[in-house]
């Protein structure tokens, strides 16, 4: 384990190396990252600006609850990006390499890059939690904030293991892009929003087989112990569950891989 | 036991058959139709520890499938390989120690990184020690002239440099036995020099090598045991020379003669032979078995009837024979039997 | 005329080569339009915001998801790609008008994007209960306008993969582009909604013509000489970024001379 975090760093930090080389290409996807931070602020203060409140969530709530969403989504490109190159990487016969090496799979492939974008992201969704947080009437005690803590790191583990279970269907689906993925992750997009606004199938599935509610929304109920607050200390569990279905799928896939070229 | 051990393997993917054209992709998303195929088919293959093998064949002859099963990266659908004692899908982790492998239409390197990134990357995957490290890096230096490009990024080194660093990474952590596939592809004359030389000494130091090349001189300058495959089978498997004396037995010995000669008289002499005028009225020259006349035995002849300036044998070649394999005329190569039958059912004749 | 056909076949054909990867596309279009419906939804409840109510606003979103995959499904991605593979030489040995040839790709997938378009307003008409429709005179000013956006939407995405002469980092480019495109096209929140200091820009930008014009014509927001005036300032757009992209490619050209590329 130890040894496999220690490739997972060294190759991760090359590539961070790699990435500042090019100052423009750094500054492009920083600032890229943070307009869609800054899109979500603007359509929530656009709307708040005509309504007090959207299902019983106030303007800092709601932006308290987008934050979380970006600041979470931040964390992909910064340590998973690598995962976003595993269609084409598999469409090549890319994974013969990988494959020959002393180390595991998953790891080479979810370090093989490092998106900047994630800067921008942090740096808005950080923002948007502090204004929250800020603006939100919290009684802070020391559990009340190492529990948000864990909740935060959970609902992290849980978004990178979609981001690899959604690549590693690219095993089955085939094609140079991620497109399984991408639909994956962006339908999450919906749970920056209170999950109350949906109609029960989609409350159901976003809770129940795409835990995307667990990212954002019963987080920050809990925090903000709006209704039904305990559903947002399952979240640790839940990431553990997530986890577990990502290895697993990861692992079936690469035994159908097939290399390219025969 | 060998280092390299494979039984009745074989691989069969499923391709999908589809029409041409747009109507043809629209009737597969209704209809979906496979076909097998057959890329590797009950191979045998056995390599001791030390022996440079060359695996050749025509294109799809299923050489790179084979090398993917013996590496690990493709699961066999029957049959089974031991590579250094160890199952290479199975025991992948085991098995990426003991082998170094290169493909020469890929690289391993991280194309975003420069070279020194990549290798130090290797390092850490392999456990390799920073002394043992520094020594080999050294020593390749010293073979492969890796010093210039260390600092370079991937994406820009020239197709040579990129064989060279590809070569470095493959072999940094000292493998038993290394895999090439097509390691001179697309490279210049020079470059393929120093490559096929820095083959030959690795081969020296011991390493075990199996090599996959179209460049028949990779071949001749590196290996000393040939397998030919066609069609996923395995239709020659011996020493190089052994397939030299088997299918390359024609020599051809051309004559710089002290005085104009008729052929006929010659033919005269020398029964069984083939003898052709040259350009010019003394020069000719003399098609033989070498398994039924010695070349001594043709100059002998010669010199009975005309005295001889000069005289010049045609080393048999290995890419004759590999040539016709590739072109389809020889789908089965026979067995040792009587020599004539042999050498004219492969057409070295004609 | 010939050649550009055939591209634009092969484009459909390469889309259908990937049909899984193009339904999981729409799939994730359409779960992106049911999220936007929602908070609409939601949030119209207690009543109108900003002259819409909930029959418009239903209206809007459709169109601008429409608008949004118009020229989605070939996508920026392999124009970009072949650019920062290098492949443009290989592109421009054709005896081919380069902008035209990249405009028949682009276009190979307006057969599956409509198809996918029908599709969404069928699910609103028949989970929503209804979509308002315009009168004849509108819905032929939307028609018109509505095809206009496909060459804009071309124009813009293929101005933006020029990038790739400059910067080996289409991906930034690309978000930053859509994130923009976005918010001035009215596909975020109607333009009307959105504060002064960003409304003002949005007027004076070609993104407009993308969403908000289609959008106010389909519903009846402007209707007449209005009318009339935002198809020609759509059409004006068209020609001057259509241009523009060759000035731009003329200059990315001599880039990539001195790149070696």
């Amino acid at each position: 384990m130890r040894r496999t975090l220690r490739i997972y760093r060294r190759s991760l930090g090359a590539h961070l190396r790699a990435v500042l080389e090019y100052e423009a290409d750094f500054w492009i996807l920083v600032v890229a990252g943070l307009l869609f931070q800054v899109l979500n602020l603007i359509f929530l203060s656009a709307v708040f600006s005509h309504v007090p409140a959207l299902n019983g969530w106030s303007f800092p709530e709601a932006v308290l609850l987008a934050g979380t969403y970006g600041f979470v989504n931040g964390l992909g490109p910064l340590f998973f990006e690598g995962t976003w190159r595993l269609a084409g990487k598999i469409n090549h016969g890319e994974l013969d390499y990988p494959l020959i090496r002393p180390a595991p799979v998953l790891v080479q492939v979810v370090s093989a890059g490092i998106g900047m974008h994630g800067v921008g992201d942090l740096i808005g969704g950080g923002a948007m939690i502090g204004y929250g947080l800020a603006n939100s009437d919290i009684a802070w005690s020391p559990a009340r904030i190492g529990g948000a803590l864990l909740l935060l790191a959970a609902s992290a583990t849980i978004l990178l293991s979609l981001i690899v279970l959604g690549n590693a269907a690219s095993f089955w689906v085939g094609g140079n892009h991620p497109v399984f993925a991408m639909t994956l992750i962006r339908t999450g997009d919906m749970a920056k929003y209170p999950l109350s606004i949906y109609g029960v199938a989609v409350r159901a599935t976003f809770t129940v087989l795409v835990p995307y509610a667990f990212i954002s929304f019963f987080p920050a109920s809990w925090l903000l112990g709006k209704e039904s607050a305990w559903i947002g200390l399952l979240t640790p569990l839940v990431a553990v569950y997530c986890v577990y279905l990502a290895r697993l799928i990861f692992r079936q896939g690469l035994r159908r891989y097939d290399s390219a070229g025969h | 036991m060998s280092l390299v051990e494979a039984q009745g393997l074989t691989k069969i993917f499923r391709r999908p058959e589809k029409d041409p054209g747009l109507r043809g992709s629209l009737k597969h998303l209704v209809q979906r139709r496979f076909k097998e195929f057959r890329a590797v088919d009950g191979i045998d293959l056995s390599i001791e520890a030390g022996e440079s093998v060359a695996y050749v064949g025509p294109n799809g002859a299923g050489k790179s499938t084979t090398i993917k099963l013996l590496t690990g990266i493709l699961v066999p659908t029957s049959g089974t390989v031991r590579v250094a004692g160890a199952e290479p899908h199975t025991d992948r982790m085991v098995n990426a120690r003991n082998i170094g492998v290169l493909f020469g239409q890929r690289t391993q390197l991280w194309w975003d990184l420069p070279v020194r990134e990549s290798l130090a990357l290797l390092r850490d995957m392999y456990d390799l020690s920073p002394a043992f490290y520094k020594q080999r890096l050294e020593r390749l230096d010293d073979v492969l002239g890796l010093a210039d490009l260390l600092p370079v990024v991937a994406r820009k080194l020239s197709l040579g440099q990129r064989m060279r660093a590809d070569l470095a990474a493959a072999l940094l952590h000292q493998p038993k036995i290394v895999y090439l596939d097509e390691p001179t592809i697309g490279l210049d004359i020079s470059v393929k020099d120093r490559v096929r030389q820095f083959l030959r000494e690795l081969r020296q130091d011991g390493t075990t090598l199996m090599l996959t090349t179209h460049d028949l001189g990779d071949i001749e300058d590196v290996c000393e045991r040939i397998v030919i495959i066609d069609e996923g089978r395995k239709i020659f498997d011996g020493p190089l020379a052994q397939m030299k004396d088997r299918f390359a037995r024609v020599r051809r010995m051309r004559l710089q003669l002290a005085e104009p000669t008729p052929v006929e008289k010659l033919a005269e002499r020398l029964p069984d032979v083939e003898v052709v005028a040259g350009d010019a009225p003394t020069e000719v020259t003399v098609t033989f078995d070498r398994f039924t006349h010695t070349a001594g035995q043709i100059i002998a002849g010669v010199l009975d009837v005309v005295e001889v300036g000069e005289l010049h044998l045609d080393e048999p070649a290995i890419e004759d024979v590999v040539r016709k394999v590739y072109a389809g005329e020889l789908l089965r190569i026979p067995e040792p039997g009587p020599a004539r039958d042999a050498a004219e059912r492969s057409g070295e004749r004609a | 005329m010939r050649p550009y056909w055939g591209l634009l076949r092969m484009s459909t054909r390469r889309i259908l080569t990937y049909r899984l990867n193009s339904l999981i596309l729409w799939i994730g279009g359409a779960t992106f339009l049911a999220g936007s419906l929602a908070v609409w939804h939601a949030l119209l409840s207690q009543g109108e915001i900003g002259g819409y109510d909930w029959d418009q606003m239903k209206a809007y979103l459709l169109i601008g998801w429409a608008t949004g995959a118009i020229g989605s499904a070939y996508g920026d991605w392999w124009m970009a790609g072949r650019i920062l593979e290098g492949h443009v030489a290989t592109d421009l040995t054709k005896p081919l008008d380069y902008q035209w040839a990249r405009f028949s790709e682009h276009m190979g997938g307006l057969a599956t994007e409509f198809i996918a378009i029908t599709i969404a307003a069928t699910a609103i008409v028949t989970f929503t209960g209804g979509l308002v429709v315009p009168g004849p005179a509108q819905a032929l000013l939307f028609a018109a306008s509505f095809l206009l956006v496909a060459p804009l939407k071309f124009a813009i995405a293929y101005i933006t993969t020029m990038a790739c002469f400059w910067t080996q980092n289409f991906m930034g480019v690309s978000w930053a582009k859509d994130a923009i495109v976005t918010l001035f096209s009215g596909a975020l929140i109607p333009l009307a909604l959105l504060p002064a200091w960003l409304a003002g820009p949005a007027a004076v930008l070609p993104f407009a013509s993308i969403t908000a014009t289609p959008a106010a014509l389909y519903l009846g927001q402007a209707t007449g000489w209005e009318a009339l005036r935002l198809l020609a300032v759509q059409a004006a757009w068209v020609l001057v970024l259509w241009w523009g992209a060759r000035l731009v490619f003329r200059r990315a050209l001599r880039a990539l001379t001195v790149h070696g590329g």
